[in-house]
Formats: structure tokens, sequence, C-alpha cells
């Protein structure tokens, strides 16, 4: 005999509890052994019980049964995109084989009353909802914070095309650390250079003096915002969201012919806007993220409700304040309305990486559902159907090292 | 045969077409105030499209049919709105607020009141969810009155649209989940042990009376007697503005001259209303009819 662990909602009746199950005083609410009724289950769900253990051999067809509740678990996740769009038909096919997958490597589904609670009350926003506009945020945090002076010496770098391998490697050399992860960044199987790179210079001649500046950038922002509460947001998570973006930028960028440093820099900074909405409003963040996830509801939309504007917005406008190439920051702007903008197919590439990268993480635990898109900036991006698998296996393969190697 | 060998549908509901999404947006506008913006079409055919199958109606153009004639549409409406509103009352727990209210509002409230030898006090918590907002003040009103409660009159209306979440509400059963930032010694004080969670004790219920209400029900609203402070956090955010405006008033009409009115932590009437006065608070803003 063997027991699964069975979420609440995905619980039948003649299924047989492994274990017994407490009361909140700490009596038995429901004994193991006999086989649960429909009442039985009703009783566990008013408990806000989230999940119990039944014996494998109580579940009639099991491998039907795992089938059903994981079709019902992605399901839930795509509730916001368009059902006949081939694109997330497909996408949605994916993922329900990936958490499949997953499931029968030992990942347990979150189930529906599984909420994370955190308390957040000692916090404080820096603003009061009632004048609070984008333009105030983003002006409160670039004249307060000033970017480290290396930012600045990389923004003449890029700026004057004539800059020697030599000069940009001084720039770059002179912080250690941006040195060091710039290097593990091109050592990796994911770049794909024939040979070994081991000093900057050689970095910048194989990659390009622009490119290679624009990764600096990137890089450079990850520090920026080092000072983000934990208890409000894992930012290992967020990072590793942020990458895994910058991951899928990179490998759709070749489908429309984008440059693949700016497109990774794009993905990677996608979600600046809400570091500073964490930094500033870290209490209305966790607000919206509890909205966001409590309603199924895409973040921009209970941002929307919440803030009156979105973290694409802000990460926009903070862009621009920091003089970011023009391409990075509408991509950014647009990363979830990409269909919007004239020239869109880099704020497509961004929004569909994006997509992409919140699929990857349902089989890992993910709490937010798939953001819709529209037709046309699925269209723009040019990924045919049937590579979406083939992109999705390079992001698994390269992620964990990139993550080791930046964060 | 495996579920996974067939090719896989994403759609699991009839399609809306263009007009039925905006006749059913419409009519939901009409009926509760709550707006569905278009972007949330598919969110709308995922949320009714299982209850379509279970009534056997093919398309969401019969289903609006079903709901304005049909004999059973008064219970239809009710699943409907159960569908279509969102309750995270225990998400929205904001205890700073809160301490602004007992502290900012309550305290100087049953002092002036006890002065003045009326004391009879009545709170109206307009979206009250499952209920831990309207206890929460009952059990703040204990706490801050002790034996002299006995002597006061005190009324707590607390409504919601939802006759599900008033059902819950009024059995006053919460998971540990809802007492993440309790204190023991107030649970202690206030709850029951039960199997099935905390129960609130009948001091505390006897407070509160729970009703279903629709805040776009304009006659129901005037019918209220009127209160002293007036509670709606996190509610008017699925609101339009005019939607709003008009909330705003009958919250406004309400209250007696120096009343107060609390939304949620992260809302603002700025923009929409004007007659009430921001009070800030550190932890929150609390709004003002002036006297």
């Amino acid at each position: 005999m063997s027991a699964v662990r069975v979420c609440t909602e995905h619980l039948e009746p003649g299924m047989v509890l492994w274990a017994n199950v407490s009361g909140m005083d700490g009596g038995v609410l429901l004994g193991k052994g006999a086989p649960l009724s429909a009442q039985d289950i009703g009783l566990l769900a008013e408990a806000d019980i989230p999940w119990v253990h039944v014996q494998r051999e109580s579940i009639a067809d099991p491998r039907e049964w795992e089938e059903r509740t994981c079709l019902e678990y992605v399901r839930r996740f795509f509730v916001f995109v368009n059902p006949d769009e081939p694109f997330f038909i497909q996408l949605f096919r994916v993922a329900v084989r990936r958490v499949l997958d997953a499931r029968r490597h030992g990942f347990d589904l979150r189930c529906a009353d599984e909420i994370q609670a955190r308390n957040v009350e000692h916090m404080s926003d820096v603003f009061f909802r009632n004048d609070l506009t984008v333009d105030k945020l983003v002006l409160h945090e670039t004249q307060l914070a000033s970017f480290p002076d290396i930012y600045f010496k990389l923004k003449q770098v890029i700026e004057e095309p004539n800059s020697s391998a030599r000069e940009i490697a001084q720039v770059v050399g002179s912080d250690v650390g941006l040195a060091g992860r710039l290097l593990k960044l091109v050592n990796s199987p994911f770049y794909g250079l024939a040979s070994r790179v081991d000093s900057i210079e050689r970095a910048v001649s194989l990659v390009g003096s622009q490119e290679l500046s624009t990764l600096a950038l990137g890089i450079t922002t990850i520090n920026f915002f080092k000072d983000i509460p934990p208890e409000l947001v894992d930012m290992r998570v967020f990072w590793r969201h942020s990458l895994s973006c910058a991951v899928f930028c990179k490998l759709l960028a070749d489908y429309g012919g984008l440059p693949r440093e700016r497109m990774f820099i794009a993905g990677l900074l996608h979600d600046a806007g809400r570091l500073l909405l964490f930094k500033d409003l870290p209490y209305a963040s966790v607000q919206a993220m509890l909205y966001a996830r409590s309603n199924m509801l895409p973040l921009p939309d209970a941002e929307q409700d919440v803030f009156g504007f979105t973290h694409a917005q802000v990460g926009q406008r903070l862009l621009a304040e920091w003089n970011f190439p023009e391409a990075i920051v509408a991509a950014v702007g647009h990363h979830h309305d990409a269909a919007l903008t004239p020239d869109s197919a880099e704020a497509a590439t961004v929004q569909l990486a994006d997509i992409l990268a919140n699929t990857a993480e349902i089989s890992a635990g993910g709490v937010y559902v798939v953001p819709g898109c529209s037709s046309e900036a699925v269209a723009s991006v040019g990924l045919p159907l049937a590579d979406i698998t083939k992109v999705l296996a390079a992001h698994d393969a390269a992620i964990d090292e990139l993550v080791k190697a930046l964060l | 045969m495996s579920l996974l060998s067939g090719s896989l549908t994403l759609r699991s509901a009839p399609k809306v077409t263009p007009e039925e999404f905006t006749a059913l947006r419409e009519f939901i506008y009409g009926l509760t105030g709550i707006d569905i913006p278009a972007q949330r079409q598919y969110l709308i055919e995922n949320r009714l499209g299982p209850r379509l199958g279970e009534l056997h109606i093919p398309s969401f153009g019969e289903y609006l049919k079903y709901l304005k004639f049909s004999r059973e549409k008064d219970a239809e409406l009710k699943q409907l709105f159960e569908l279509i509103t969102t309750n995270e009352t225990s998400l929205f727990r904001d205890t700073k607020q809160l301490e602004v209210v007992r502290d900012k509002l309550l305290a100087p409230l049953l002092e002036s009141l006890e002065k003045s030898g009326k004391k009879e006090l009545r709170i109206w918590s307009a979206g009250c969810s499952s209920g831990e907002e309207p206890y929460t003040l009952a059990i703040m009103l204990h706490e801050l009155l002790r034996v002299k409660l006995m002597s006061w009159r005190i009324d707590i209306m607390a409504h919601d649209l939802s006759p599900a979440m008033i059902a819950k509400a009024q059995a006053g059963v919460y998971g540990e989940y809802s007492f993440k930032t309790t204190p023991p010694d107030i649970l202690d004080r206030y709850f029951t042990k039960r199997p099935e969670g905390f129960e609130i004790k009948a001091n505390v219920k006897r407070l509160v009376r729970f009703a279903t209400l629709n805040l776009n029900d304009q006659a129901a609203v005037k019918a209220l007697p009127r209160s002293h402070i007036v509670f709606c956090r996190n509610v008017i955010i699925y609101f339009d503005t005019e939607m709003k405006k008009k909330v705003l008033s009958g919250f406004y009409d309400n209250l007696v001259p120096g009343g107060h009115l609390v939304l949620g932590h992260a809302e603002t009437i700025h923009g929409v209303s004007r007659v009430f006065t921001p009070v800030h608070h550190p932890g929150g803003i609390v709004y003002k009819r002036e006297g």
C-alpha cells in the first residue's frame, strides 16, 4: 500500500484516507481506513483542509484520475487566454504534459486552498494612494538614489561607437563582480560560443561592444534592487522568472531577426517596474499580488484595479529616466499589450517570452495565470507551433546554470 | 484510453459572441454595478461555461434569456452573483487600518456619545464578505467597552451581495488561516474551538445583523437606518466611475453628520467624489462627512 497526496478539490467519493485528519480542536475530524463519502469531502473543504493523503489503491483508475486532475489543474492557468488561438492550444497541451511529467517525478500540485499568507502588516507605503501617479513614483526613485558610476561609464561606451575592446574591458573590469558574472554568462552553453572566453576584452570582440555593454547594464540593474524585503517577495523567484523571460527573449529573437542581446536584456528587465512598486508601495503591491492570485487575474489587471496603472508603465518610465536604449524601454512598457504599439515586434517578443516563462513555471509550482496576448502579437513573433516544445527544452537546459551565474 | 492521446482542446465553454457579451455585460452592470471589461471575456466564458453545461443551455444568449425570464431566475441570479463576485476578506485583513479605526474613530466616538448621553452606535459594513470585518469591529467594541457594553445599544449592519457569503458569515466559523494576525488572548476570549474551526461566541454575534444587499439597489440603501461609520473595503474596486459615484453618494446620505467612511487601503475616491473630507492618519485614510 502507498500514500498519495490529493488536493481536497480532487478528492472523489470512495477514496480511502491514509491517515487520520485532525480537526481544529486537535480531535479526529475524519478517521483513516473508511471510504470517503461526498459529505466527508464537503466537510474537509469546509474545514479549509487543502490536501490529504489517500491510499493509492483506493483510486479507481489512477492513471485516468492523474491525467484528469492535471488537466483541470493546468486549465486554471489558462482561463484568461483566447481558447481558440492555436498558439495557446499548443502551449496548453505542452503545459499539461510538463505537469504530468513533473508529477510523476514527485511534484505536488498546489492545491486551491494553499494560498500563502504572509504577515505584511509592518510595511508602510511611501505614497498615499490618493495622489499617486507613475511620474511621481519614478521621479521619487531616480532623484533619491543614483545609479553606480559604472553605469554611466558604460553608457558613454555604448554611445561612442568607436570605443575599443580594451576601453570597454577597462570599464567593466573596474567592477570585479560584474566582470565575473559577464564571463560566466558568455561562457555558458546557452551562449554557444565556440571557445572558452577568459577575458572581458576577448568577450567584447566575440559578442560585440554594444551587445556586451547592454548585458553589463542589465546585470548592474539586478544589483541596484538588492534591498527589497525578502518577506514581501522572494527575490530569487523574481529574478529567476526575469531570467527565464530573458532566455525566451533571446531564443525568440532569432525568429524575428531581432538583436539577441538587446532582447535578452529587455526580458531580464521586463518587470523592473515591479521592483519599484515593491520598494515604494510594498503594502499595496502585496494586495495587488494577492488580489491577482485569489481571483486568478493576470497581475497587470490587478494592478490596474489597485494602483490605477501597471508595472509595465512604471518600468517604461523608469528605464526611460535611466536612459536605456529606446527599443528596450518600449518593449518593457508594452510587454502586456504589444499590439498597441506601432513597432511592436520587440514588445510582442517580450510578451510571448513572459507567457512562455509563466507556462514553464506551472510545473514548478507557479501561482500566476498565463496572461493573455492578442493573436496579432503572437503572429508577429513568428514562432512556429511546432517549435514551442523545442524552445521550452532549450530554456530548461539553460536556466539553472544561468541562475547560478547571474544571481 | 489516455485523455492525452486525443487532441486536447483548450476551449471548455461555449463561445460568447460579441453581441452576447455586450448584452450580458450590460445586464450584470445594471443589476450589480459590476463592470466586466472586454478583456475579461474569456474569464466570463470560463467561469459561467460550466453553469451553462449544468443547465443544458447551449449558448450565452439563451442563458441571458434564462436569467431574465425563467421561473428560476431569482435562484439563478444568486448563482450568477456567486460566480462573478470574488471574496477575499481574509486576504485583505488590514490590521494597521483597523488600529486607526479603533484608536482614531471608535474610541473618540464612544467617548463623545457617552458624554452626550446617547449611548447608541450604528456601524454599517457594506460588503462584509464572510463576516471577518463586522466581527472584528464587534470584538473591538467589546474590548473598548468591556462591562459597560451592556448599557449600550450597538447595531452593526453587515451586508454582502452573495448569499453564500452571508450564510458563511452567519455561521461564524473560521479556519486557522483567518487568525494569522489575531492575538491568542482575543482568540481565547471570543472564539470557541470546534472540529471544523473556531466559532465566534454569541456575545459577539448578537451585535451583528447580516443580510444580503445589492449596493446598486438605491431604494434598499435609502431604507437603511443611518450610521456613524460606514465600512466599504475592497468593494468599489469592482465598480466603474459612474457606479462608484452612485454608491459613494449612498454612503454620504447614510452617514450622520460628522460620520466617517472607511475604504480599503489601496482604494481612493480621488477624482470620483468631493463631498468627503479625507483625514490622513499614519496607517490609513478615512473620509469624513462634515457636520
